[in-house]
């Protein structure tokens, strides 16, 4: 248990809720300017097609059209679209559907709407491929030169790697099935689910001179800053990102978006601010989701549940372009001595997929979870008493964390959930409605380092804080301003935040990652000692004086790992005539470290719960194989979870102690929708002694399941 | 947990007002509303919104939520799919809720309309914003307009709603940040306090 502290630890209102509730808050949207001119962006009907000719002479000669962009006049590369291949603002070939063929802008909205029709483009359509393992099958229509298997990356370069699985090993495999008493495999599937976020994608870019101004709702100001800078060739202090409300991302609004550079060129090319709006259904096809996964285990335990042996072969299907790693994990919660997991992230003509909250965990967790879970249904172990036996105690059994609650998170999770009472063998309930438990345990990485913070104190007692965050929704202005006023040992009526703008704040580690409270919140605690020192030294600022601090550490973990830890406790009930599943009881525990603000913290781990939910229970990307078009982009035809679908969700926090991160904090935002659809497909299967291995779990697969 | 008095968070939202208003205003906004070019044609139309008058000439297929957005200046209604799905542009039309997304312009001639903005009552906010910051309401907030404007509805019809029926009330409301149970919350204490004004 942490010590209690005067300002961080206690439930506080967001500084900025106001704004929020008065409708005054200016999400990049809200921003117009004089003069400016709306674009549109006209995108591929075809999941893969050459283009032989694009003519744009009638949709130029429109009412109000004032510029188009094409692949054949602009070949801007889009850097952060594609880490691997060399990505174009507009490509050819188109590689799915929904995939940029041009931009124009006009006067208005609707002039720019009716113009795109006047573009005519000649396709010479090519076969494509959607599914991620027919995609590395021989034969399969290579997307990219090279075939589909897509390289290996790193973060920290840009040069494509070797074409090979991702893989990792310890232990010997074969020895451990060997030693085994019992090897179990199976098999499972996930989909693409889109991240969804309420505010669609904008981007206004204005010229001043030889300045460009972008408002763009982004998950870090400072990466989409760089981003557009490096795309457009110009030097970082002639680019300016302001964000100064963000209507969510959950990871899909991280680094610059192509939307950022078409309106730059566009506003470039006409001398007039240009403000781009994508509707919700290009949103969803045309930005990116979470992966859709395919994954293989085979698992060696002993008679006692002892895990001997893990394997994992895995496929991530990518779309077309790979913007992030397509990792599956899961696998790393438990010890074991043997492990092999191989995962093959893939080109298709499906929508591009990237991150999306806790991006290679909750479908790696519904299938580790869930073999597990048939493991000790099997040996017929309580799945509890499984956890605690098998969890991991040190990262891939070798590295210390820094702090872990995850055995602690089991055990009060178990209690409180009152798990001994409710549990009854799976399948056992007689009738047609049937209840059932399950729990699942995951994490995510509470990393440290680099990030920056400036702090201000005037002579009226006033801090002022410069923070690069934008505040994604997480209520990181609130968090920030609790750390400056609990380091400063002030209340928080005397601190101004002021953030979301490239010219006045200095850098800060982007919003993705569950790292802005560790990495600028820590930054934030050391430009505080500086302060103070200079506040013992010199005195309090007087009249038109101010003191100035700065900070940017780059915390290392001496050896160590650092993870916050989640353990979820479930509890359906299924109709196994009309195949609903209906979740009567919720509990989230989690393992945070210090919790700085209870408050927001509370409704980040209710909100990722209830994100889960939608993942296991409706939502996916349905394609129409022999088309190769999406059919049900948008909030109605994902079936997202409404005021109506949610059920309580109990969040318990164990407040471990941890000498990293500001005043021990460790993440809070990703972990809540890690365990959740491993949970959930457990306690179905607890419900209705039949497992459901391919996602959504929807009332056609649990009829069919049961019948 | 330490309970928050109705004392501490007004002081402190009124922090969260100070603080924005210290920043200094990027480029102002030009809300006026403008004579249409030859190019489109516009008929003349009567609007009463949040109270006060307004004639605007528009053309016949812009939504009530692009004219109150892009030509009153009123952008606390968010537009988050512009096709009747997400509720973020809800706004109330002679009282009642209503997508103004998908609902035009020229079809609200002669109504009252009432936005977001028009909530507060000058320095005093509406019982039911209190709660949203009191029960941390918006996370990213981009749904929170349309989440208060289907509450301020449900409370001018039924003062006393129960669980079931605020859910249903505000089913037409998506928070993809998916905070539904602090916006239930905020309703219900809202209406445990003998309800919303007006």
């Amino acid at each position: 248990m942490v010590e209690e502290l005067k300002t961080v630890g206690h439930s506080t209102p967001r500084i900025d809720g106001l704004q929020r509730v008065t409708g005054r808050a200016t999400y990049s949207a809200d921003v117009q300017l004089p003069n400016m001119l709306y674009a549109r962006v006209l995108r591929s009907p075809h999941p893969h097609a050459r283009i032989l000719g694009i003519d744009v002479a009638r949709a130029l000669a429109a009412p109000g059209v004032k510029a188009i962009l094409t692949h054949e006049n602009c070949r801007l590369v889009w850097s952060s679209g594609d880490r691997v291949n060399k990505r174009y603002l507009f490509n050819n070939p188109v590689r799915f559907v929904g995939d940029a063929v041009a931009a124009l802008a006009a006067t208005n909205r609707h002039l720019a709407e009716e113009a795109l029709k006047l573009i005519q483009v000649e396709y010479e359509t090519l076969d494509f491929v959607l599914d991620a393992e027919e995609a590395l099958q021989p034969g399969a229509v290579e997307i990219h030169p090279g075939g589909n298997l897509s390289p290996i990356i790193s973060f920290r370069s840009t040069e494509p790697g070797k074409r090979e699985p991702s893989t990792y090993v310890r232990g010997d495999l074969e020895k451990g099935f060997a030693a085994s008493d019992f090897v179990f495999e199976d098999r499972y599937v996930s989909k693409h689910v889109n991240n969804a976020q309420m505010e669609p994608r904008v981007a206004l870019a204005h010229w001043e001179g030889d300045k460009l101004t972008v408002w763009t709702p982004t998950q870090g100001i400072a990466n989409c800053h760089r981003d557009i800078a490096r795309d457009l060739n110009l030097a970082l202090e002639k680019v300016r990102v302001v964000c100064q409300y963000m209507g969510g991302g959950f990871g899909n609004k991280n680094q610059c978006q192509d939307t950022d550079l078409m309106a730059a060129q566009l506003a470039k090319e006409t001398g007039r601010p240009v403000k781009l709006e994508l509707s919700r259904k290009e949103d969803f096809v045309c930005v990116h989701g979470r992966w859709p996964t395919s994954q293989n285990y085979k698992v060696g335990v002993l008679k006692d549940g002892t895990l001997q042996a893990i394997q994992m072969r895995g496929y991530s299907g990518m779309g077309p372009y790979r913007k992030s790693g397509g990792g599956i994990s899961g696998v790393e919660y438990f010890r074991c001595p043997n492990v092999k997991t191989e995962i093959y992230p893939a080109y298709t003509n499906m929508a591009v997929s990237a991150n999306f909250r806790g991006p290679p965990y909750p479908q790696g967790v519904f299938g580790i979870a869930s073999i597990l879970d048939h493991i000790a249904h099997e040996l017929k172990i309580d799945p509890v008493d499984f956890y605690l036996k098998n969890v991991t105690r040190k990262f891939r059994d070798s590295i210390p964390y820094t702090s872990s609650g995850l055995l602690e998170c089991i055990r009060q999770g178990a209690k409180l959930f009152e798990w001994k009472k409710r549990w009854h063998p799976a399948g056992s309930q007689q009738g047609p409605i049937k209840t059932g438990i399950g729990l699942a345990a995951g994490g995510f990485g509470a990393s440290v380092g680099r990030s920056s913070a400036v702090l201000r104190l005037d002579s009226e007692g006033r801090l002022w804080l410069h923070v690069g965050v934008t505040d994604i929704g997480t209520g990181a202005k609130t968090t920030m301003a609790l750390i400056a006023a609990e380091a400063m040992g002030i209340d928080m009526d005397k601190v101004r935040v002021i953030s979301g703008d490239t010219d006045r704040t200095p850098y800060s580690v982007g919003e993705s990652g569950s790292r802005t409270t560790s990495y600028t919140g820590y930054a934030i605690v050391e430009a505080a000692k500086d302060l103070k020192q200079q506040l013992a030294a010199s005195g309090p600022p007087q009249g038109d004086e101010v003191l100035i601090a700065e900070a940017t550490p780059s915390p290392r973990l001496e050896g160590k790992v650092r993870y916050s830890f989640a353990v979820h406790f479930v509890e359906v009930e299924v109709d196994t005539e009309l195949g609903g599943v209906r979740v009567l009881k919720y509990l989230a525990v989690h393992d945070s470290g210090r919790i700085i603000n209870p408050l927001t913290a509370t409704s980040q781990v209710q909100g990722g719960v209830i994100q889960g939910l939608g993942m296991a229970l409706h939502e996916e990307l349905l394609y129409d194989e022999n088309t190769g078009i999406p059919l049900n982009p948008g909030y109605y035809g994902a079936r997202v979870m409404t005021h109506v679908d949610v059920p309580n969700v109990e969040v318990h926090f164990v407040e471990t102690e941890d000498a990293y991160g500001p005043f021990g904090a460790k993440a809070v935002g990703e972990p809540p929708i890690v365990p959740v659809v491993g949970a959930v497909a457990n306690a179905v299967f607890n419900a209705i002694g039949k497992r459901i291995k391919e996602l959504p779990i929807t009332r056609d697969k649990i009829i069919g399941a049961v019948s | 947990m330490k309970p928050i008095s109705r004392r501490s968070f007004l002081e402190r939202s009124g922090t969260g007002m100070a603080a924005a208003a210290a920043i200094p205003a990027l480029e102002a906004p030009t809300f006026q509303s403008r004579p249409l070019p030859a190019e489109e044609r516009g008929r003349e139309i009567h609007l009463k919104v949040n109270g006060k008058d307004h004639r605007l000439e528009v053309e016949d297929h812009w939504t009530l939520a692009e004219v109150l957005r892009d030509h009153l200046g009123l952008t606390g209604t968010r537009v988050g799919c512009d096709r009747g799905e997400c509720g973020a542009c809800t706004v109330l039309l002679d009282g009642k809720s209503l997508y103004s997304c998908s609902y035009l312009a020229v079809w609200a001639e002669g109504k009252e309309i009432s936005t977001v903005e028009g909530l507060a009552e000058g320095t005093q906010l509406d019982p039911l914003q209190e709660a949203f910051i009191e029960h941390d309401g918006p996370q990213c907030g981009f749904c929170t307009s349309g989440q208060l404007m289907s509450a301020k509805a449900l409370l001018n019809s039924n003062p006393n709603p129960t669980e079931a029926e605020a859910r249903q009330a505000l089913a037409g409301n998506i928070c993809r940040c998916s905070n539904f149970n602090r916006y239930l919350e905020a309703v219900l204490a809202t209406s445990g306090k003998g309800g919303s004004r007006g």
